[in-house]
């Protein structure tokens, strides 16, 4: 059975990859889809399938709802972007990738023993990726997404430690208001040239 | 018929705010709605009967303290009940302000929803389920942020990211304390549980180098949104983490960490005074000494063994009142000018007194002016910093001096006239419903720098809740 979560693992590196370095909302959306799917797949692993499904089926609402809005919103699919920019997220998304190859042996074995180191990897690298993602983007509906895959990588360890009803529905509310939050973002827009302002804070 | 206490404080508001929510476009009515309710479940809170039943002529109404959800409970427990009392007191003073144009229509519903969320958080169990609460809240927080439906500020989007990173590390911090009190306290898993706990914290309360998002969303949404954001969840996490302390003695003996909170609390104080000192924007200078209060209380934690909680807890109402009139009389100055910068508020004195006196009075009181409110606390604290650590004591009065110096540059610009050589006359042109609550909180804090001791106790009886911490 070790091989569905190795290929859930190989999906999560994968899709990771495509959010960070695409701006195209139905790329980055069909991959997010794809990740919660490895994201249940990893779950399952820890959980009953019937409890580890509430991920799926949460993710993919979460997705769904950004997914409309974006096409409500007409939001251009071409995306200008210079393939140098796509270069250096690639290029920062494989170093992440790296650190966490590196780091999830150790963090498993001192501080998650009882866990799968499968199941660390896919937890970190989301954690990792969606950092990363956070740190390159100040668009809303990217900015959700990145939240939604590091919520995700999350999940994915939680599970493998506590199993609670209460925590499992109340994270269900956390996912599905990220998206509406979301939502409410693609819909206001963000405002440009904030950019001074950023500066001058600390 | 068995009623609990969470049906009350938790359920009964979220009820009410979505009567609120339906009734978006009946100002007047949703205002009322919400003030009452708030209102009356501080006043309930603050006379509940110890015995937690309600005699109403022949009716007798027995609470119990928990409410059951999917095998855990929410429980309001008696002597959390006056720190209720307090947030949900504040929260009917904010959405009374909220007649005031411009601010937006989700504020009234979703202050009652976040007060219902964070009264939960405080009384979940497990406790740390509180962490998710937190996060709902967050997220409910977000439409109330943004100016008019306009387009959303980078800060609101650093605002969320940054409070999201926060429940995840809460949460396994959580997870890893249950194994760490089994361990001895050389073990490698009480730093790493201490150090996701105090970044988790350090996120939730803009703990500097996490503090970039409050001057934002100061600077660009509504001063009295802000004002009750900003005393809200600080104050509610704050009373949180005491659950950290209470349950968990190695945290209580850990080496270092009173100087550690000591050492942020200052570097708070610094970097909030200092920043405010030297602001030329109203709003900002708001946001920025958020981070000096932040800082207070930080302090306030590291001093705990020689009473800091007492302060901690003391200065939660007071900065609550100067926070209310601090942005209450900043957002009624915006509907007057044309924005919040000491050039636009040139001479406004002139028109706008007793606004401006509010504005600088509660800059004052919050700043710890001798016969304000927060004078005693902030005394206190700064004594017992500079007995702590010199250098501590010094650094925290040098910040503190930042909020005078910028209140006295502003009160400069206030009284200067825009045009040097014309003579402006003094004149009231305040409305009723803007002069009158001014004039009540300045009353009220001058009451409360003079009284100290005879309105706050009630407050201190929350640290009752606390049992490990007496």
């Amino acid at each position: 059975m070790q091989i569905l979560p190795t290929l859930a693992f190989v999906v999560i590196i994968m899709t990771a990859m495509i959010i960070l370095i695409f701006r195209d909302w139905r790329i980055n959306a069909g991959a997010l889809a794809l990740q919660y799917l490895a994201a249940f797949i990893l779950v399952d692993v820890s959980w009953p399938t019937g409890m580890a499904v509430i991920k799926l089926i949460v993710g993919w609402m979460a997705t769904v709802t950004i997914g409309f809005t974006c096409m409500r919103q007409q939001k251009s699919t071409a995306v200008e972007e210079s393939p140098a920019s796509m270069f250096f997220r690639a290029v920062a998304g494989l170093l992440v990738i790296l650190v966490m190859f590196i780091l999830a042996p150790g963090v498993q074995s001192n501080i998650f023993p009882g866990l799968n180191l499968i199941i660390v990897q896919s937890g970190l690298m989301l954690l990792g990726m969606g950092l990363m993602q956070l740190g390159t983007t100040a668009e809303p509906y990217l900015t959700v997404f990145a939240l939604l895959s590091l919520l995700s990588g999350f999940e994915i360890i939680h599970a493998g430690l506590e199993r609670s009803s209460l925590l499992t529905g109340l994270l269900v509310l956390v996912n599905l208001g990220l998206a509406l939050v979301g939502v409410y973002f693609i819909g206001t827009g963000v405002e440009k040239g904030t950019e001074q302002e950023e500066e001058e804070v600390l | 018929m068995t009623l609990n206490t969470p049906l009350l404080w938790v359920l009964f508001p979220l009820v009410i705010a979505a009567i609120v929510g339906a009734l978006y476009q009946r100002k007047a009515l949703s205002i009322i709605l919400t003030v009452i309710t708030a209102f009356g479940l501080a006043l309930l809170a603050a006379l509940f009967p110890e015995n937690l039943t309600l005699s109403i002529g022949p009716l007798r109404l027995v609470f119990s303290e928990n409410l059951a959800i999917l095998g855990r409970q929410i429980t309001v427990k008696y002597e959390i009940l006056p720190f209720i009392s307090l947030i949900y007191a504040m929260t009917g003073l904010w959405t009374l302000s909220s007649w005031f144009p411009n601010t937006p229509v989700a504020f009234r519903p979703i202050s009652l929803v976040l007060t219902a969320l964070l009264t939960a958080a405080a009384g979940v169990e497990p406790f740390l389920y509180a962490a998710v609460l937190i996060q709902i809240a967050i997220l409910v927080s977000v439409p109330m942020l943004s100016q008019g439906g306009g387009a959303t500020d980078r800060g609101i989007l650093r605002y969320l990211t940054l409070q999201t990173l926060a429940m995840p590390l809460i949460l396994l911090a959580g997870w890893l304390l249950t194994g760490v009190e089994t361990l001895p306290a050389d073990s490698p898993l009480v730093g790493q549980s201490t150090i996701l706990l105090g970044l988790g914290f350090a996120l939730w309360l803009g703990i500097f180098p996490f503090h970039s998002w409050i001057p934002m969303v100061a600077q660009r949404s509504r001063p009295n949104v802000v004002g009750f954001l900003v005393f809200l969840f600080p104050t509610t996490i704050l009373v949180f983490s005491l659950n950290f302390f209470n349950r968990y003695t190695f945290l209580r003996n850990l080496p270092n960490l009173a100087e550690t909170l000591q050492l942020f609390g200052v570097v708070m104080i610094v970097i909030g005074g200092l920043w405010t000192a030297f602001q030329t924007d109203l709003k900002r200078a708001f946001g920025f000494s958020v981070l000096t209060e932040s800082g207070f209380s930080l302090a306030a934690l590291g001093l705990i063994s020689q009473g800091g909680l007492n302060w901690l807890m003391l200065l939660f109402p007071l900065r609550a009142l100067g926070f209310w009139l601090w942005s209450f009389a900043l957002t009624a100055l915006e509907n007057h000018a044309e924005e919040l910068t000491f050039e636009s508020v040139r001479g406004i004195a002139r028109r706008f007194p007793i606004l401006s006196a509010g504005l600088i009075l509660a800059q004052f009181s919050i700043a710890g002016m001798p016969l304000l409110a927060s004078f005693p606390i902030k005394l206190a604290l700064l004594s017992a910093t500079l007995n702590a650590g010199t250098a501590f004591g010094v650094w925290s009065f040098i910040g503190n001096l930042g909020l005078f110096l910028f209140t006295l540059r502003l009160l400069f610009s206030l009284l200067t006239p825009q045009d040097e050589n014309t003579f402006e006359k003094w004149r009231l042109s305040e409305k009723s419903n803007e002069y009158l609550p001014v004039l009540i909180m300045i009353l009220i804090l001058v009451l409360l720098g003079l009284f100290p001791n005879n309105f706050m106790d009630g407050i201190l009886n929350t640290l009752t809740a606390f049992t490990q911490l007496q």
